[in-house]
C-alpha cells in the first residue's frame, strides 16, 4: 500500500496570453484560462501508475484560488482518490517559501504519507524551489528532476536528468519526495468514467488558519521576495537562419546544442 | 431552466477535445485523403469510453445521455478529427438496441458499443427511397425460422469499417399480410451481402457504399426486438439521435473554421494590420458566431427534450437543430476560405477538403427542403405540400 500526495497548481494557460496585474504584479488570474499545469498531469499519472502496480491511493494537494477546484476535479478525472484544498484570500501573493510552508502542513494532515510527487517547476511562476524546500520543511529525501521513477517496497529509485549535470541515478527510502520533469510519462486523458466519478470524491477545503499557520508568514506583504518591475514580453526576434551549404543539418545540431535543447 | 452544461458534460468535452487534437486536422486530412480510416483515434475514444457515454452502466457504458454523446461528437469535429460513424453507430443503431433490442441483443452487443469495440453502420436509404421511407423495397421474407433478406441500399457510411448493419428492411405481418417496417442486424461478412464503394468528391475518412443483399439468410435474432411490432418506433427512436448527432456534426466543423479564420484574421497583417481589424472581414465572422451559438443552443434542447422523454417536442427542435447547423457550418468554411484567400485553397490550411464535407450537411441524413416541409406542415400547421 503505498500513500501517495501529488501536488497540483492551477495555473494560466499557456496557450493564452499571460499577464500580471499592474497594482501588485501579482498573476492576473482573470486575463486567461486556467488549467491545470501541464506538469502535474504528469506526477498524477506517475502517482496512479505507482498505485496501479500495487495498491495504494492517491492524494491531491492545491494550492490555490476557489476556482482552482477545476484543476482538482481533472486530477480526480484522471483517477486520483481525494483531494486537500487550501484556499484562503491571505494567500495572495504567497513567495514559494509561504507556499512550501503551507503545503507542508496540508500534507501533514494526509496519514502516512510514503511519496510526495510534485512537478519540478509550474509554467507559471517557474521557480522551480517548492519541491526541494518543503523536502526540507518534512524531513524528507529529496528526488529532484526525475524522468524515471521505480519504487520497489520501501525503496524508490530516480533517473535524475538535468541540463547542467547530464543523468544521475538517485536511490532513497521510502517516505520521500519526488519532483518530476516533462519527459517522465504521457499523461492520460480522463475516462467517462473518470469524469463521473470525479464529483463524488471528497474534497476537503481548508483555510491557513485550519492548517495552524500564522497568517503573518504568509501572503504578498510577508513574502521574502518582491517584484520591483514588470514589462511584456518584446516581440518575437526574427530568429536564425542556417542556410544549407552541406552542412545545415550540422548548423541545427550547434544551435539546438547551445540553447541547452539537445 | 438552465443554459449551461454540467460541470462533467464541460470536462467531457475539454478531454475528448484535447485527445482530438493529439491527432489533428492535419492526421485526419492525411488519411482521409489515402484512403485510411481513423481507427487508432476511435480506438482509443472507446477504450476511454467516449464512444459508449450513452450505453446504460449495465452494460458497461457510461449511463449518460444523448447530449453526451452529441457534446463527443462536436469536439472530435471541432479538434479537427470527424468520426462520421458516431452518428451512426453509438447513436443510432446503440440506441436502438438499448431501447428495442431483446436481452439477448442487448447482451451480445452493448458492452462492445460501450467501449467502441464494434461499428455498425446504419442503412435505410434505396436507390428509389430516400426521403422517402414508405418506398422501401428491401424486403425480408420467413423461411422457417430464418430471414431471408434481399434488397439494395445506396451511400450507407462506413461499411468496410462495420462489423455489421443496422438494415432497415420491410416484412409481411403475420395477420394481414401487410409489408411493414422491420429492423435486422446483417452481419458484413454473411454470404450474399456485397458492399460497393461509391466513389466520392468528398474528403472522408469514412467511405460511401452501396448494398445488395442477395437472399442473404439470416437467423431468426437477427430481427431487433422480438417481433415487427415495435418495428416503427424503433425507427422514430433512431431518428432523432440522428438528426442530434448530425446537427452536432456540423456544428463541430463550423467551429474548426471559425476557429481558423479568425487565427487567419489576428495574425495575417496587410498594410501594417491584421486583416481582421477591416470589418469586411470581421462582421461576418462575428456573424457566422452569433448563428453557430444559436445552432448550439437548439442542438441542446434538441438533446435535453429527447433525453427528458419528450420525443414529439424532440423531433421538432432536432429538425430545426439540424437545418441550422448544416447551413451556419457551410457559411463558416465559405467565409473561411474567403478570410485566407488563396490560402483558403492550400492543402497545408485544410479549408477546401472542408467545402464539400459541410455541404453534405444539408443534404443528409434528411435534406433543407424536408425538413421545411416538416416545420411547415407541424409546426405551422400549414397543408401538406406532398
Amino acid at each position: 500500500m503505498t500513500n501517495i500526495v501529488v501536488l497540483v497548481k492551477q495555473v494560466p494557460d499557456t496557450y493564452s496570453e499571460r499577464k500580471l496585474s499592474e497594482t501588485d504584479h501579482t498573476l492576473d488570474r482573470e486575463s486567461a484560462d486556467a488549467v491545470l499545469d501541464e506538469i502535474n498531469e504528469r506526477a498524477v499519472e506517475e502517482a496512479l501508475k505507482i498505485k496501479e502496480a500495487g495498491e495504494g491511493e492517491v492524494t491531491v494537494v492545491c494550492v490555490g484560488p476557489d476556482r482552482a477546484t477545476d484543476a482538482i476535479r481533472k486530477a480526480l478525472s484522471m483517477g486520483a482518490d481525494k483531494a486537500v484544498h487550501v484556499s484562503d484570500p491571505a494567500l495572495h501573493g504567497s513567495d514559494v517559501l509561504a507556499t512550501a510552508k503551507v503545503i507542508a502542513a496540508a500534507i501533514q494532515r494526509v496519514e502516512g504519507v510514503d511519496l510526495v510527487i510534485a512537478g519540478n517547476e509550474s509554467s507559471d511562476g517557474g521557480a522551480g524551489a517548492v519541491p526541494a524546500i518543503l523536502a526540507e520543511l518534512l524531513g524528507l529525501p529529496q528526488l529532484t528532476h526525475a524522468h524515471h521513477v521505480n519504487v520497489e517496497g520501501s525503496a524508490i529509485k530516480v533517473d535524475r536528468e538535468t541540463a547542467d549535470e547530464g543523468l544521475t541515478h538517485l536511490e532513497a527510502s521510502l517516505p520521500a519526495l519526488v519532483s518530476v520533469t516533462e519527459k517522465i510519462n504521457e499523461p492520460r486523458y480522463p475516462s467517462f468514467k473518470g469524469i463521473m466519478a470525479a464529483k463524488k470524491k471528497p474534497v476537503e477545503t481548508l483555510t491557513v488558519g485550519d492548517l495552524g499557520v500564522d497568517a503573518g508568514e504568509v501572503g504578498l506583504a510577508n513574502a521574502w521576495s518582491s517584484v520591483v518591475e514588470s514589462a511584456p514580453k518584446p516581440p518575437r526576434s526574427a530568429g536564425v537562419r542556417v542556410e544549407d551549404e552541406g552542412d545545415g543539418g550540422t548548423k541545427v545540431a550547434e544551435y539546438l546544442v547551445g540553447q541547452k535543447l539537445i | 431552466m438552465n443554459f449551461t452544461e454540467s460541470e462533467e458534460r464541460t470536462a467531457l468535452r475539454q478531454a475528448v477535445y484535447e485527445l482530438g487534437t493529439k491527432y489533428g486536422h492535419e492526421y485526419y486530412m492525411k488519411l482521409a485523403r489515402s484512403g485510411g480510416h481513423t481507427n487508432e483515434l476511435w480506438d482509443e475514444a472507446g477504450k476511454l469510453g467516449y464512444m459508449g457515454v450513452a450505453v446504460p452502466e449495465a452494460y458497461g457504458g457510461g449511463g449518460g445521455n444523448i447530449g453526451d454523446l452529441a457534446a463527443v461528437c462536436e469536439e472530435f469535429c471541432a479538434a479537427g478529427t470527424p468520426l462520421l460513424l458516431m452518428v451512426v453507430s453509438p447513436a443510432i443503431c446503440g440506441t436502438v438496441i438499448a431501447r428495442y433490442g431483446t436481452d439477448a441483443q442487448k447482451q451480445r452487443w452493448l458492452p462492445r458499443f460501450a467501449n467502441g469495440e464494434v461499428r455498425m453502420a446504419f442503412a435505410i436509404t434505396e436507390p428509389d427511397a430516400g426521403s422517402n421511407s414508405h418506398k422501401i423495397t428491401t424486403t425480408a421474407r420467413r423461411d422457417g425460422d430464418d430471414w431471408i433478406l434481399s434488397g439494395q441500399k445506396v451511400f450507407i457510411s462506413g461499411v468496410d469499417e462495420s462489423e455489421a448493419v443496422l438494415v432497415v428492411g420491410r416484412s409481411e405481418d403475420a395477420k394481414t399480410g401487410k409489408l411493414k417496417p422491420a429492423l435486422f442486424i446483417v452481419p458484413t461478412d454473411a454470404p450474399g451481402f456485397e458492399a460497393k464503394q461509391i466513389e466520392m468528391d468528398i474528403i472522408s475518412a469514412d467511405k460511401q457504399f452501396g448494398l445488395f443483399f442477395d437472399d442473404i439468410r439470416l437467423p431468426a435474432d437477427a430481427l431487433v426486438g422480438e417481433n415487427t411490432d415495435t418495428a416503427l418506433l424503433q425507427l422514430f427512436a433512431g431518428l432523432n439521435p440522428e438528426r442530434i448527432m448530425g446537427a452536432s456534426f456540423s456544428l463541430g466543423l463550423a467551429r474548426l473554421a471559425l476557429a481558423k479564420a479568425t487565427e487567419y484574421a489576428k495574425s495575417r497583417s496587410v498594410w501594417g494590420a491584421p486583416i481582421g481589424s477591416h470589418q469586411g472581414i470581421a462582421h461576418p465572422l462575428a456573424q457566422i458566431k452569433i448563428e453557430l451559438e444559436l445552432a448550439r443552443l437548439m442542438t441542446q434542447k434538441a438533446a435535453a427534450l429527447y433525453d427528458a422523454g419528450d420525443d414529439l417536442g424532440a423531433g421538432e427542435a432536432a429538425n430545426m437543430a439540424k437545418y441550422a447547423a448544416a447551413e451556419v457550418a457551410i457559411r463558416a468554411v465559405d467565409q473561411a476560405v474567403h478570410t485566407h484567400g488563396g490560402n483558403g485553397f492550400a492543402t497545408e490550411y485544410g479549408l477546401g477538403g472542408m467545402i464539400a464535407a459541410v455541404r453534405v450537411g444539408r443534404v443528409a441524413p434528411v435534406s433543407r427542403e424536408m425538413i421545411l416541409n416538416f416545420v411547415a406542415q407541424h409546426s405551422l400547421g400549414l397543408p401538406k405540400s406532398y
